[in-house]
């Protein structure tokens, strides 16, 4: 599904050159659930960005689905995010002013579908998160966790083969956050692949595999142990606005 | 997706009803300016014949003295009226498929009624041709014949006006009409015309109205009628009489022909040259040969019929516009900035950057749109305010269908002047950079 060779990306500033992925490569499976974890400042972000298709990277090589989308124009890459991926993210991400129907339907819009086509795909993935009886509500009259239901509503509409969720647990409470991972496991059993960036090792376990970031380079077990002075998860874990 | 554009451009203007009513204000206000000064050219500078601008041609002879041109200031330019007989004489052409002299007089009309008292009618003198060549709209009968120019016979072509004014707007074809100490009998009636500017006599006010009675050309020596309009002379004659006055170079005809080819237009300028050469062996036309035929478009240009002021305005009003808009740059900037974060989400889902671009043009031309509906109601105000200005209230700017489709092109433009760097910078926000910040 996700064979990433040697990537690196660098930002820069007119004084410092920060490496936030240092030939980075990762191979996922199509059908996997995978938690990916790390300190703040690991890259966690930046390689959920790479992998969404929202930045771009400064060399090595990105296959999705078998396609090389190393290179590819805003159009094309914006077409792959929207039939391919769908997004989750830590603070949800509804637009405030489109009901939860509208929300949904955002990425449908940009797929040029029927309307009717559209309400069915809307309809059942509301049906899937549970919130079938809300599609006229806007976000602000929902909870965290039924907004966060919504915005795994509208990363499914689309049936992208992979879904990428950056900490959607992290605004939560530990009911609401073991809720979405429900979800997220019974999106996976459709054999949906499930990327996962979170800092809590509790829901992190029940995802088939983990991987560990640090200073933009994957790191294996062992290594994670030896770094462990590094990346206190009891301490970032569930800690609301910790970032990658 | 259009549809999809619009509902997101509509819900955005409904999210700050106070920004949205700003930026709307902005368009109107440089609309409403721009397209009021547009239509005031648009009727001064338009085309008043548009079937036949390109067959009609005023005539010039430069029957002018040795001593000084027609005009100081251009003296290229020959006298723009005729002789009376330089007139009658080239009218013996049959080289042009129409022809007529003409001169505008007054007229004193005796309403049958006993209650209703004389009036002075502005008439103009002419050949039957006048009606064809200028297409001029008959609501009843037509126009004379050529044995009535001849004759003259005593008939009449009135205007709507008139008609409404001597016969209560029914058919009077065939009524009398006493003018002056004749009796006239109605042949035609006009519909309504009003050309904008009276191309066709643009040295007598050219914006002023049509006349109100028409009457055969040849009916001026009978009448011994003088023009009421401009009439132009360098050479004393002698005499009193209305024949001395016919006699003299003192020029006061309008002459046009209709010429329908290149050659038809070669022979009659020749034609006239020849006749000049002929004149000039009886002492007349001491100046270098100079005859013209001008197209209606051309002569309007040359007489400056469209005021150098309204040209400097038409161009202030389309500053003005640009101003407005630029300065509305400012506001759509910070407010499609302030947006980031919800394009972010939408880049995220699969919106393109031209998806995205787009979408905030939409929104702006909704802008223009909606300022130009607001703005083209003002221009109507403003039209008002400017026919005030002139007080004998005989030229009339309005909007017409054209000007709307005017103010509505000025109005997208407008918007998409105001739009466009916003809705570039916009799109090319990092999508990655606000989905962490919501």
């Amino acid at each position: 599904m996700i064979r990433i060779q040697n990537v690196s990306k660098i930002y820069r500033t007119e004084h410092v050159e920060t490496h936030a992925l240092s030939g980075f490569s990762l191979h996922v499976e199509p059908g996997e659930f995978l938690a990916v974890m790390g300190p703040s400042g690991s890259g966690k972000t930046t390689f959920l960005n790479v992998t969404g298709l929202l930045d771009s990277f400064d060399s090595g090589t990105y296959h999705l689905g078998g396609e090389d989308v190393s290179r590819l124009s805003d159009s094309e890459m914006s077409r792959i995010r929207n039939q391919k991926i769908g997004f989750i993210f830590q603070s949800f991400n509804l637009i405030p002013d489109l009901n939860v129907f509208d929300n949904v339907d955002v990425p449908l819009r940009y797929r040029g579908m029927a309307a009717s086509a559209r309400r069915e795909a809307i309809e059942e993935a509301l049906e899937i998160v549970g919130l079938s009886s809300r599609l006229k509500h806007y976000p602000s009259q929902l909870s965290g966790g039924q907004q966060q239901r919504v915005a795994v509503a509208r990363a499914l509409v689309g049936t992208p083969g992979l879904i990428l969720a950056d900490e959607p647990t992290g605004n939560l409470d530990s009911a609401m956050a073991n809720e979405i991972m429900d979800l997220l496991e019974k999106i996976n059993e459709m054999n949906t692949t499930v990327l996962v960036v979170t800092h809590d090792p509790e829901l992190a376990a029940r995802a088939s595999r983990q991987i560990y970031l640090l200073d933009g380079r994957l790191i294996d077990m062992e290594s994670h142990e030896a770094a462990a002075p590094l990346y206190t998860p009891a301490k970032a874990a569930g800690s609301p606005g910790a970032q990658a | 997706m259009l549809a999809y554009q619009l509902k997101i451009a509509f819900s955005s203007l409904r999210r700050n009803p106070v920004l949205s009513t700003l930026l709307i204000g902005g368009i109107a206000l440089g609309i409403a300016v721009s397209t009021a000064f547009v239509t005031t050219y648009y009727m001064m500078a338009s085309d008043p014949i548009p079937a036949k601008s390109d067959l009609l041609f005023a005539v010039q002879l430069d029957s002018w003295g040795a001593d000084e041109p027609f005009d100081d200031e251009r003296p290229e330019e020959a006298p723009t009226q005729l002789t009376y007989r330089d007139m009658v004489s080239i009218m013996e052409s049959e080289i042009p498929t129409h022809q007529t002299g003409m001169y505008k007089g007054q007229l004193t009309v005796h309403p049958e009624s006993e209650t209703d008292r004389p009036f002075r009618a502005m008439t103009r003198l002419c050949f039957a041709d006048f009606f064809t060549m200028f297409d001029v709209p008959f609501v009843h009968g037509g126009s004379w014949g050529a044995r009535a120019d001849s004759g003259p016979e005593p008939v009449v072509v009135i205007s709507k006006e008139t008609n409404q004014r001597l016969f209560g707007g029914g058919n009077s074809v065939g009524e009398t009409v006493r003018i002056e100490d004749r009796d006239f009998t109605v042949v035609g009636v006009l519909a309504q015309w009003r050309p904008q500017i009276k191309y066709y006599d643009v040295n007598n006010n050219e914006f002023g109205e049509s006349e109100e009675i028409f009457i055969p050309f040849n009916f001026n020596r009978p009448l011994e009628l003088y023009s009421s309009g401009n009439t132009w002379g360098w050479k004393f004659y002698p005499g009193n009489e209305y024949d001395d006055f016919l006699a003299s170079e003192n020029v006061f005809i309008q002459m046009w022909v209709q010429l329908d080819s290149e050659r038809q237009r070669a022979e009659y300028l020749a034609f006239l040259n020849a006749y000049t050469e002929s004149q000039r062996e009886l002492g007349r036309f001491e100046r270098p040969t100079n005859n013209k035929v001008t197209p209606v478009m051309q002569w309007l240009d040359a007489r400056e019929v469209v005021p150098d002021e309204a040209k400097l305005m038409l161009i202030i009003a389309m500053l003005f516009l640009i101003v407005c808009s630029v300065n509305l740059i400012g506001i759509l900037l910070g407010k499609f900035l302030g947006r980031a974060p919800e394009v972010g989400v939408r880049r995220a889902l699969g919106a393109s950057k031209l998806s995205i671009f787009v979408q905030h043009i939409v929104e702006c031309e909704l802008i223009g749109l909606l300022g130009g509906v607001v703005g083209i109601a003002l221009s109507g105000v403003a039209l008002k305010l400017i026919n005030g200005l002139f007080s004998d209230g005989v030229f009339v700017f309005g909007l017409d269908l054209n000007m709307v489709g005017a103010g509505v092109i000025l109005s997208l433009v407008a918007g998409l002047l105001a739009g466009i760097y916003p809705a570039w910078r916009i799109c090319r926000v990092a999508p990655a950079t606000h989905l962490k910040l919501q």
